[in-house]
């Protein structure tokens, strides 16, 4: 019984575990990935998992700063995608290649 | 089984499947469309955890906004021949899966243990039923009206910046 119970009853540790598997997909390509846009995308990954686990709280615990929180992790996700990608086409404009190992280059 | 938890399920598998392919698949094109799926279906677990307005701003932001972003940069460089998609080196990548598997141990473990206060039962409290928008908007123009300034600052220099450094030297095809 007791393992349907974890099947049928979904509650505020299922997101948790949820976000937190998602995070560690994101983390898992920022480490093994060498595309810099693929690493971008496993950054927004993370994000996205850290999202999942605000509003969950938001909700599980009835308050709603939470999902205010996930506005400006929103916020700075679209930003930080920007500046990324920005430095990802100067990077390629030297090199013709996005790999990660060029960014020791980045100084000059 | 509810209709809850299958829509819970379903959405966990789409988004954990979206989210591994972006960084097992190989061509960077594919990866940014397994993102798309893994961000609809958080959108989705959103919805399910009743944050509609949050859901909604997930579906345009990310799935429209960042993912085009993506996209289009991707359409800039020519990326069918990579060399190395993954990072070389056995041991350093198989102790990076350790470290990564450690994390989800002691996540998963954590969560076992933990008990919050006041939650699990808290979920049928009013605030979780309804519109939450309205209180959303108020909440965000009265307590976190300094936060939402000075993001709407930070997006200006951003903007702005961005444009200066992928403008320089004259844009993705510049001769040097």
């Amino acid at each position: 019984m007791q393992n349907i119970d974890i099947i049928t009853n979904v509650g505020l540790n299922h997101y948790l575990v949820l976000s937190a598997l998602l995070f560690v997909t994101g983390m898992a390509g920022v480490l093994l990935r060498r595309n810099v846009i693929v690493l971008l995308m496993s950054i927004e990954l993370m994000l996205n998992a850290v999202n999942i686990s605000f509003v969950a709280f938001s909700k599980y615990l009835g308050k709603l700063d939470g999902q205010i929180l996930v506005f400006f992790v929103m916020t700075i996700a679209a930003a930080e995608a920007a500046v990324g990608l920005a430095i990802a086409v100067s990077i390629f404009k030297r090199y013709k290649e996005v790999n990660i190992r060029f960014f020791e280059h980045l100084k000059g | 089984m509810t209709a809850d938890s299958f829509l819970f399920w379903m959405l966990a598998i789409v988004t954990l499947v979206g989210g591994l392919s972006v960084i097992l698949v190989s061509n960077p094109i594919y990866s940014a469309l397994c993102l798309a799926m893994s961000m609809v279906g958080v959108s989705a677990l959103f919805a399910t955890l009743g944050a509609y307005f949050i859901a909604g701003v997930q579906m345009i932001v990310y799935a429209g906004a960042v993912l085009v972003l993506f996209v289009m940069v991707l359409m800039l460089f020519d990326l069918k021949t990579e060399l190395a998609t993954f990072s070389r080196g056995k041991i350093s990548g198989l102790m990076k899966i350790a470290i990564v598997g450690l994390l989800a141990g002691f996540l998963a473990g954590a969560f076992k243990t933990m008990t919050f206060e006041g939650a699990d039962q808290a979920a049928t409290k009013a605030v979780s039923t309804g519109d939450t928008t309205k209180a959303l908007g108020t909440l965000l123009f009265t307590k976190y009206v300094f936060g939402f300034e000075a993001l709407g600052i930070l997006l200006l220099v951003i903007a702005i910046g961005v444009v200066g450094l992928a403008r320089s030297k004259g844009g993705t095809h510049a001769k040097h």
